[in-house]
């Protein structure tokens, strides 16, 4: 290790997740292991006159079971989704709540979100435009916003230092995350509440997107020679990180380590991707992480089953990787949870440190037979053991906002 | 030329990056430097114009239309088909 020698050192000590496949870190893992999927037909809206009648929506979602607070149980459902991962989170880190004196305002609180309360805003403006209400509910503007959730898990556990949201699309988690190993390395905080949420799934929404042609009406195959296009799904996925000493002294649980983060802009489509930008981004979340491509054993893909994102990822992993890129374990979760937008990479994220917590990849699921342009290993199908010390997590969103991490074991 | 030809060119010919090119039904597509959304934009204004759907999945091989007069027979064939399941509704 060398330009990481005296740098504080950033650590995972609990996460928290709501996904189509379940809530719950066990539920979503052992289902991920198993190689379940969580995309079925729409169940939470009516898809009259939709094309697209697909998604992978949370299923058996009860707020009450995880939240008691008012407000949250007022919000809308992306703060809802954030809430209980968060509490997950928290229970599991053991960190006494709520912060009390200065330790409150040595944390920190970034949940980010895609679209925030679109829902809200959906069933608004029936109300205004269609029904001629003469008010919304007063409460409307603050479910809506994009910074409520982050302000709502803030409130939960009295966290009084950098408290807001992030949005960069498909990679608004990767980017929460890579934000708060950040300060915490820079000793701003001790630790931090860090990744995103979306519940927009909604009959206005599936018009919006279904005018983008990138939705496959059949599932979602990544890499697969048969996919086209991706299915849209919800939920949350948050960490708690904390900086290795801090968490050492009161006695956490340390589930693996924040090593590197890379971020980069592609500035060339809003839609299609570049092999650049992709491929610069896995290369700083290496040099910050001082590994050799070699290093890592596992990398959870954006793995969108776009035609276009799969074939770029390909080839980005290819220039960065070289000849070890052979040796790599990769797969896309989303063929199993769904695109959870802004949540992905949060949710892609736990998957990331469940890998190497359980030495144990899981599989790209849908895979019966591989784009030829697709050759690497996608693990396809069936999940496999395999001692996973270093993950790599790739997110590259619409617009070509590419955000990348790199975990490694416990320090501990 | 028909409308449904005239209309054709003028939402190709709002959506393409030099707008002054000349566009008859003989120009072939890959003339007219349509890219990604641009595309998406194009079948969405045809489809509003027409009130037809018009089935198109961007991650899919897309048929191979050589000419933009093959863009407007395929049109027609929808808006004919449209008004026969309507009538026939």
């Amino acid at each position: 290790m060398t330009h990481t020698n005296g740098r504080r050192r950033v650590v995972v000590t609990g996460q928290g997740v709501v996904t189509p496949l379940g809530t719950g870190v066990d539920k979503f893992w052992a289902a991920l292991k198993k190689g379940e999927c969580g995309i079925r037909q729409v169940q939470s809206f009516s898809t009259e006159d939709l094309y697209i009648t697909i998604a992978g929506e949370v299923p058996d979602f009860d707020p009450k079971e995880r939240l008691q607070s008012k407000p949250l149980l007022l919000a809308d459902k992306y703060s809802q989704y954030a809430g209980c991962a968060a509490q997950e989170a928290v229970a599991m880190s053991k960190l006494e709540v709520p912060l009390k004196d200065n330790a409150a305002y040595r944390a920190a609180c970034i949940i980010g979100s895609g679209v925030g309360g679109l829902t809200t805003l959906e069933f608004s403006y029936k109300m205004l435009f269609k029904e001629n209400k003469r008010a919304t509910h007063p409460l409307t503007l603050l479910k809506a916003i994009g910074s409520s959730a982050s302000a709502h898990v803030s409130i939960e556990y009295s966290i009084k230092g950098p408290t807001f949201g992030v949005v960069s699309a498909c990679s608004t988690a990767t980017h929460a995350i890579g934000l708060t190993y950040r300060m915490i390395r820079e000793g701003l905080v001790d630790l931090g509440i860090a990744g995103a949420a979306e519940a927009s799934l909604n009959w206005g929404a599936t018009r919006a997107w279904q005018a983008m042609r990138v939705l496959s009406p059949d599932g979602l195959w990544p890499f697969a020679k048969r996919r086209n296009g991706t299915v849209l799904a919800e939920g949350a996925g948050v960490l708690m990180l904390e900086e290795f000493e801090h968490a050492k002294a009161r006695g956490a649980p340390i589930l693996a380590e924040v090593l590197g983060y890379g971020m980069t802009a592609d500035a060339a489509d809003m839609v299609n991707p570049s092999i650049d930008g992709a491929s610069m981004a896995m290369q700083q979340a290496l040099d910050d992480a001082a590994l050799a491509p070699s290093d890592i054993d596992y990398v959870n893909a954006h793995g969108t089953a776009t035609a276009v994102n799969d074939v770029n990822e390909t080839r980005a992993i290819k220039r960065v990787f070289g000849n070890a890129a052979n040796k790599l374990s990769i797969s896309s979760t989303k063929s199993m949870h769904g695109h959870c937008l802004g949540a992905g990479g949060g949710i892609e994220a736990v998957a990331a440190v469940k890998a190497i917590g359980e030495g144990f990849v899981p599989p790209t699921v849908g895979l019966d037979e591989p784009d030829p342009e697709c050759d690497l290993d996608y693990t396809p199908n069936v999940g496999k053991k395999r001692e996973v010390n270093y993950a790599m997590s790739n997110s590259f969103a619409f617009g070509g906002l590419n955000a990348v991490l790199v975990f490694g074991p416990s320090p501990a | 030329m028909d409308e449904v030809a005239t209309k054709i060119i003028e939402i190709l010919r709002k959506n393409m990056k030099d707008p002054s090119k000349t566009v008859t039904l003989e120009t072939p597509l890959s003339e007219l430097e349509i890219e990604s959304l641009d595309l998406a934009v194009i079948v969405f204004d045809i489809e509003d114009t027409f009130g037809i759907e018009i089935p198109y999945n961007a991650n899919e091989e897309v048929e191979a239309f050589a000419t933009v007069g093959s863009v407007v027979d395929r049109v027609k064939g929808i808006i004919a088909e449209t008004k026969a399941s309507g009538a026939a509704a």
